[in-house]
């Protein structure tokens, strides 16, 4: 407990360095803030206006649809929130800062996995939040199944916070991070629409490999009471596979770590 | 002429550099397309569906041809030129005997020749895997008219990522802001490529026609699919060259006024 303690602290105070660090350039803050929003309100106006003609997509209603995409949005922009130091990673390495991270007397995989929370996420969390509860409401789910999709929530933000650091492991060992972050995205991004719109092998890969069925599209299906006994426990089971596989991929860079940069 | 032949060259060359990079940045465009294949492929599975004016086939194609006329339109240089002028290292360039726009614009050249021929390959591996039915466009006039289309919507672009890269004249920090919020996010969604814009209701698809935007991809992609004829086909392209010059005029004008403004810090 004490431990935990410590680190909200030091995860606090890195917090609020990295906001003042966004804050001071107000205009860039703006900039991005309208992008995000603007990006934000494009796809639902896209969504509205597709299920306006087509009705159904993969036999899910609007609201159905449009809580699918929340519900994406909402693991991607609180693992954004919480992971946005993951994307400055590759220069602490090839520049040789990473030597100063592993000297200090914290955990270094918690200081370049959660060292610099986006102030920017933080702003469009709220609305969106709101915003799932609101849709979600429409859909007028039981407690249990609210119960099931945070439960599945936070299990797709393991599975996140699992390719978060498999990401970076694998920026020591190659220096290339920026590229496979991106592709990492795009394909989660995939979970933007319920992954039964995918035929197989793809449909497989999106449920096993890189479960973006089990982050972003079961916790939906679970809110709708459409998730098995079965669903929901291999889950979380896979979710914290994953975790252990992202720390022993992390263990397995660390030794290949040669510092050449400093 | 013989001068941006070597710019070609080398920039071709430059691109093979960095491997890794340019092959993550195709593979990404892949599953970009996976996504709006199968979004549409889904929407459409219902046999003979008519939709927004497309049937399964014309759909279909519409989304392959975003794997070539992404990597003719959208794929450019010129998003590098922020960088130099926030760095200060346009000085260089400019004290060197090349037009700065040409030279842009030759890099930009080799940049989708270099695209293009990935966008072949790629073309060709999806369409083995996915095996989508194809609308195949005979009229010759058509053609020659999309081709028109492509090659107006490349100098749009090509101008406005210039207009938008000139930010950092007044503030060097924006540089990648400004090209976030227009050419990734707005370019992305008002320009057809990731849904055709003809499923949005007629008066913003009237409001959006007066706008640059549409005529960098769906309005191409419209003219090969014979979905716009007659006199909306020229009207279309009379407004995109229109742009052209709008924007150009714009461009020279915005690029003067940061000359004067600049004090090449970093130099």
């Amino acid at each position: 407990m004490k431990r935990l303690l410590y680190y909200l602290r030091i995860w606090v105070f890195m917090s609020r360095n990295s906001f003042l660090m966004v804050l001071n350039q107000r205009s860039v803050l703006l900039i991005f803030l309208a992008g995000k929003v603007l990006r934000f309100l494009f796809f639902i106006s896209f969504l509205f206006f597709l299920l306006k003609g087509a009705e159904n997509l993969a036999g899910y209603n609007s609201t159905q649809t449009i809580f699918f995409f929340l519900s994406f949005m909402v693991v991607d922009t609180t693992a954004q929130f919480f992971f946005r130091e993951v994307y400055r990673f590759r220069s602490y390495v090839v520049t040789g800062d990473f030597d100063l991270i592993l000297a200090k007397p914290m955990n270094a995989l918690f200081r370049v996995l959660m060292g610099g929370a986006d102030v920017i996420d933080l702003i469009t969390l709220p609305p969106l939040y709101a915003a799932t509860v609101y849709v979600g409401k429409l859909l007028n789910p039981s407690l249990e199944n609210v119960f099931l999709y945070l439960l599945l929530l936070v299990s797709g933000l393991l599975i996140t916070a699992a390719f978060h650091i498999i990401v970076i492991s694998f920026g020591i060992i190659t220096l290339e991070v920026d590229h496979t972050i991106m592709i990492y995205r795009d394909i989660t991004s995939m979970g933007r629409f319920p992954v039964d719109i995918y035929k197989e092998p793809l449909k497989g890969i999106l449920t096993y490999f890189i479960p973006v069925a089990i982050m972003m599209t079961l916790p939906a299906k679970a809110f709708m009471g459409l998730a098995s006994f079965t669903g929901v426990l291999s889950a979380l089971i896979i979710s914290i596979l994953f975790i252990f596989i992202s720390f022993r991929f992390w263990n397995f860079a660390m030794e290949k770590y040669s510092s050449a940069s400093s | 002429m013989g001068k941006y032949l070597q710019v070609f060259k080398i920039s071709f060359q430059q691109e093979f550099v960095y491997r890794l990079n340019f092959i993550m940045w195709r593979v990404r465009n892949v599953l970009q397309i996976f996504i709006v294949f199968f979004l549409w492929d889904t929407v459409f599975s219902a046999q003979g569906r008519q939709l927004f004016g497309y049937d399964r086939d014309k759909i279909l194609t519409y989304v392959f041809g975003l794997i070539f006329i992404k990597a003719f339109v959208l794929s450019s240089r010129v998003q590098d030129v922020a960088g130099d002028i926030a760095r200060g290292e346009i000085i260089n360039y400019l004290l060197k005997p090349v037009n700065y726009f040409k030279y842009w614009l030759t890099r930009d050249i080799s940049s989708k020749a270099l695209n293009l021929v990935f966008a072949v390959g790629e073309f060709s591996l999806l369409y083995l895997i996915l095996r989508p039915p194809f609308y195949f466009q005979n009229n010759p006039f058509l053609i020659i008219l999309f081709l028109i289309s492509i090659i107006l919507a490349i100098f749009t672009y090509y101008i406005l990522l210039f207009i938008v890269n000139a930010i950092p004249f007044w503030a060097p920090e924006m540089g990648w802001g400004g090209h976030f919020l227009v050419t990734v996010i707005m370019v992305e969604f008002l320009s057809g490529a990731l849904f055709p814009l003809d499923i949005l209701p007629a008066s913003l698809q009237n409001v959006l026609n007066f706008t640059p935007f549409p005529y960098l991809i769906f309005f191409p992609l419209q003219v090969y699919l014979g979905k716009i004829t007659g006199f909306l086909l020229f009207k279309g392209i009379f407004i995109s060259t229109i742009w052209i010059f709008i924007l150009w005029f714009f461009m020279n004008w915005i690029w003067k006024k940061g000359f004067k403004v600049y004090q090449a810090y970093g130099r």
